[in-house]
């Protein structure tokens, strides 16, 4: 009875790592944890029939086979995806290699090991439930495993991960989190990043605009400032080729003096994309965890998206003065050859309007008032002078289309420009009490430096397109939107705006407090709880680990092998389990004329092998102890002895 | 293994009350984790120190989750010996040779069925018992006994590894028993017919040879009579029935100075044992003399002479 139950064990242990591995369908190449689930269930139904397993000469090549393959499909071996994938490969090849139940632990603690390999590519709430899931699996399936009752043994699994609920949240809360890595990981390279793209051209902010993503969250500390203040910067473009606007330049320093603003103090929730996070305009101190760089970018110090919060102080409409070499100058003045007539026309405003300044203005009365629409689907265009062709001719485009135009208009005017994306605005959520950011506020602009102040001037002339696209954001401002972007339009009902407000407020403080709970954190609660200043997550980590090392001390003395088994006894276990699996049920208390007694019904070779091994057990166990050289063989020869193959 | 593991086990158990039973509690309880819960420390470990590197809080989550049922585990493993009853109950003597049951009973007085293993001294095959909520069991752990005399239970571990298998929660008893180990019985005929004449006076001839017939058992044959050879065969019940049925008041006497003094100690013994063994299967009277002991007939006669024989020392 006992071996049945054993049975359902590994029954139970196959089905829980099933469930693991499933979410990894969805991360990995899929042919790979469908390669492993088949092998789960191919090892299950071994397991039903009784049925030998298949040799370790048939198994090893097909490991090698399927690494090669997964070395062909990923190219890598480490990291998150080559580690992930290698480790279940391994798990469906150990589970042919399973016989006794120390094996099926091993299994076991590898299952609960690969659960948290989904968390490394997701932590969504889902994610989460998923985790609690397969925690549940593997611990009904360690009950079973170890020989609990089948009947009931559901409940104990959640009695037991209920009860040990509140110590892991109290760990969780406590336990000191690490500000950096411990050791750089290669990265993924074919992950597509969302999020804003390394170079712009007509229609690759348009496409953004249409995804209604979180692209991250703001808490403001006082008051907000107005949505038509939230420029969030995150990339500069400085060279164009006709078409597409590029950073190629990548200034190595630059001397900044903030000139006026309003200081305001914000903390930023997002996931990074090319280690890059967004800076409300102008953030004149570089946030921890990161630097810097010129053009007032942000650029963190380790690389991966995972989940960033940092808290910063900007300076709202400030001015943002620097010096540029006549060198600099030329360079961002830099203009392929083409769209002559508007090079014409951008002289002519030049000529009118004197300064940059005047330059700025004429420019922008220019959007503003010749019949120029400001829409999601703007005519293709295709000459090879399209700058020419939208200033002049279609008129119609996304901010990507104006800021790309009036860059090129003031360096045809010969003035330094360049163009900034990011974000623009943003949704205050009254139920969370936050800002949030969706990629549908992506958003381009303009910088110009006016010689005169030496002043890099944001210019945005979508405002002077739309005003109503900076002031309330892009759904107030393109009508045909409006359908597509629900709960963005007037026209959305009270209640399916209160349900998105709330679903948002879980989301952020689902990102706040747990994916994003990080050492910062951790060290501002354990201010809140008046710890003191000095208690910060080193101090926590040396009181656990001395506090552990001591507590270790008596085990590192105590622990030994547990029941060491003899040899002798490790072959007896074996010949009970093979005659079991022919449904002869030796008990313990069954000497070895008992069990020959009961094995009477084997074939007439199998029973006569199995005479001969038992005798010598016999002679080795009760008349004189053995040379550990023959008990060896003997072990060897019980092996060897498989009943009931022809 | 640890060089000192067998000396801190002789210091544990040298600590340890000899006690005819007892109730377990936190002071007899020792908890160690497992082979397989030391593997799951070692995986929350590696699923910590990943969430360290990837800055992945859920991990944190799942890494502590595997902690705190780890500490579940503790209290569950703790609970399937704490509260448990456990009596040491005399055990039957034997002859040398063979091998006697010391027998510990264990109550389980709470609604909690437990899961035990338990083994008396090192390298033997742990034994399982089930113990359902509310029920007793006696666990009887054979003891080959090579000499004879006065055997005390040995130690005995008694563990559960339930429910998880993570933790191992054992507790050493230290049965106050003992088991009797009898001399060999050794034919003494001769001396058995003649000492009779000499004691009783009157003629006899009670051994194997005065077996008359076979008889239908009856409530208080004594197991030497029963044919077990027919029991095996035709699987009923029979006694065997003797010529000679006990004899009123004549009583034998079995004596050390039966045997010259060339005969040593031991030898006198066994055929002191195996006379005292014909008297009862006879039911004939007898009466025992070892120097400084003397047991006369009586109730429980056969145990008393047979003790005495196993603990028989030479006054010095």
């Amino acid at each position: 009875m006992i071996k049945s139950l054993l049975r359902q064990g590994e029954m139970a242990v196959l089905l829980a790592l099933v469930l693991v591995i499933l979410p990894l369908l969805l991360f990995l190449p899929p042919w790979l944890p469908l390669l492993v689930l088949s092998m789960l269930a191919l090892r299950a139904a071994l397991l039903r029939r009784q049925a030998a397993m298949p040799s370790l000469y048939l198994l090893l090549p097909l490991l090698l086979l399927a690494v090669g393959g997964l070395w062909l499909s990923l190219n890598t071996l480490v990291g998150r995806e080559g580690g992930a994938a290698l480790l279940i490969l391994l798990l469906g090849f150990k589970s042919f290699e399973s016989r006794q139940q120390r094996d099926w632990q091993v299994l076991l603690a590898l299952g609960f090991f690969l659960a948290a390999m989904p968390l490394l590519f997701d932590q969504s709430p889902l994610a989460a439930v998923w985790l609690a899931i397969s925690l549940l699996a593997l611990t009904w399936a360690m009950l079973i495993l170890s020989g609990e009752m089948v009947e009931g043994s559901l409940r104990s699994a959640m009695q037991a991960l209920a009860l040990s609920l509140p110590l892991m949240l109290v760990l969780f809360v406590v336990m000191p989190r690490l500000p950096g890595p411990l050791w750089s990981m290669p990265h993924d390279q074919h992950v597509a990043s969302t999020g804003l793209s390394d170079s712009m051209e007509p229609g690759s902010i348009s496409q953004l605009v249409q995804q209604q993503e979180p692209a991250f969250s703001v808490v403001f500390a006082g008051q907000a400032p107005a949505v038509s203040e939230m420029y969030w910067r995150i990339m500069i473009f400085d060279d164009f080729d006709g078409r597409r606007w590029q950073n190629v330049r990548g200034l190595s320093s630059e001397t900044v003096q903030w000139q006026g603003g309003r200081l305001v103090s914000y903390s930023l929730t997002g996931k990074p994309s090319k280690s890059r996070l967004p800076l409300l305009e102008y953030t004149v101190t570089a946030p921890a965890g990161g630097v810097l760089e010129p053009g007032n970018l942000f650029k963190l110090a380790r690389d991966g998206d995972e989940l960033f919060r940092f808290q910063a102080q900007s300076l709202l409409a400030a001015h943002y003065r620097t010096v540029l070499s006549p060198a600099d100058q030329d360079f961002y003045r830099h203009l392929p050859p083409g769209n002559p007539a508007s090079r014409q026309l951008a002289q002519q405003w030049r000529a009118q309007g004197g300064d940059g300044a005047g330059f700025v203005r004429t420019a922008l009365q220019y959007f503003h008032l010749d019949g120029f629409a400001y829409t999601l689907k703007p005519p293709l265009l295709n000459s090879e002078d399209g700058i020419d062709e939208f200033m002049f001719s279609s008129r119609q485009g996304f901010c990507e289309h104006y800021a790309s135009a009036l860059a090129f208009m003031a360096r045809a005017a010969g003035l330094p420009a360049r163009i900034v994306t990011g974000y623009q605005g943003g949704q205050f959520n009254p139920v969370g009490q936050f800002w949030q950011v969706k990629s549908s506020d992506a958003h381009a602009w303009v910088e110009i430096w006016l010689a005169e102040t030496g002043e890099w001037l944001r210019v945005d002339p979508t405002a002077a397109v739309a005003p109503n696209r900076v002031a309330q954001g892009v759904s107030q401002s393109i009508p045909a939107m409006q359908p597509q972007l629900p709960g963005l339009g007037r026209s959305v009902p009270a209640w399916v705006l209160r349900v998105q407000q709330n679903w948002q407020a879980a989301g952020f403080a689902w990102q706040q407090w747990v994916v994003g709970y990080d050492a910062g954190r951790q060290l501002n609660l354990y201010r809140w709880l008046g710890l003191g200043e000095q208690v910060d997550s080193a101090a926590v980590l040396r009181a656990v680990l001395l506090g552990g090392g001591l507590a270790c001390l008596p085990l590192l003395l105590l622990w030994r092998r547990q029941h060491s088994v003899s040899p002798l006894q490790q072959g007896r276990h074996r010949l009970v389990q093979v005659l079991a699996a022919l449904k002869i049920v030796v008990v313990d208390s069954d000497g070895p004329l008992d069990i020959l007694n009961k094995a009477r019904r084997l074939p007439e070779s199998d029973y006569r092998q199995l005479k001969a091994l038992l005798k010598e057990y016999a002679a080795m166990r009760y008349r004189q102890p053995a040379g550990a050289q023959q008990v060896k063989q003997w072990l060897r020869r019980v092996k060897a002895f498989q009943p009931g193959r022809q | 293994m640890l060089p000192f593991r067998k000396t801190l086990q002789r210091w544990l158990l040298s600590r340890l009350p000899l006690e005819r039973g007892g109730r377990l509690g936190q002071r007899r309880i020792y908890l160690l984790p497992t082979r397989f819960g030391l593997l799951l420390l070692l995986v929350a470990l590696a699923v910590w120190v990943g969430a360290l590197n990837y800055a992945v809080s859920l991990a944190y989550a799942l890494a502590f989750w595997i902690i705190g049922l780890m500490l579940v585990a503790v209290l569950m493993a703790y609970r399937q010996l704490s509260g448990l009853n456990w009596t040491a109950l005399p055990g039957e003597g034997v002859f040398v040779g063979q091998s006697a049951d010391c027998r510990i009973q264990l109550d389980n007085d709470s609604a909690l069925a437990r899961r035990l293993q338990w083994r008396a001294g090192q390298g033997r095959e742990p034994l399982s018992c089930l113990l359902a909520a509310g029920s007793s069991q006696t666990m009887a752990l054979p003891l080959l006994l090579a000499h004879r005399g006065r055997h005390a239970y040995p130690a005995v571990q008694l563990w559960s590894t339930a429910p998880f298998g993570l933790m191992r929660a054992f507790a050493w008893l230290r049965p106050d028993g003992h088991v009797l180990a009898y001399p060999l019985p050794m034919p003494d005929r001769e001396r058995n017919d003649l000492h009779s004449e000499q004691g009783s006076g009157r003629q006899s001839g009670d051994d194997e040879e005065d077996f008359s017939h076979l008889a239908e058992y009856r409530q208080g044959d004594t197991p030497r009579q029963i044919a077990w050879s027919v029991l095996a065969r035709r699987d009923v019940l029979v006694s065997k029935r003797f010529a000679s049925q006990p004899r009123g008041q004549s009583i034998r006497q079995l004596a050390w100075q039966d045997y010259p003094a060339a005969v040593d100690m031991e030898s006198r013994l066994s055929r002191l044992c195996w006379r005292v063994q014909q008297c009862e299967k006879a039911g004939q009277h007898y009466r025992l003399h070892l120097p400084g002991v003397l047991i006369e007939p009586q109730p429980q006669q056969r145990e008393l002479a047979l003790a005495a024989l196993a603990e028989f020392k030479l006054p010095s």
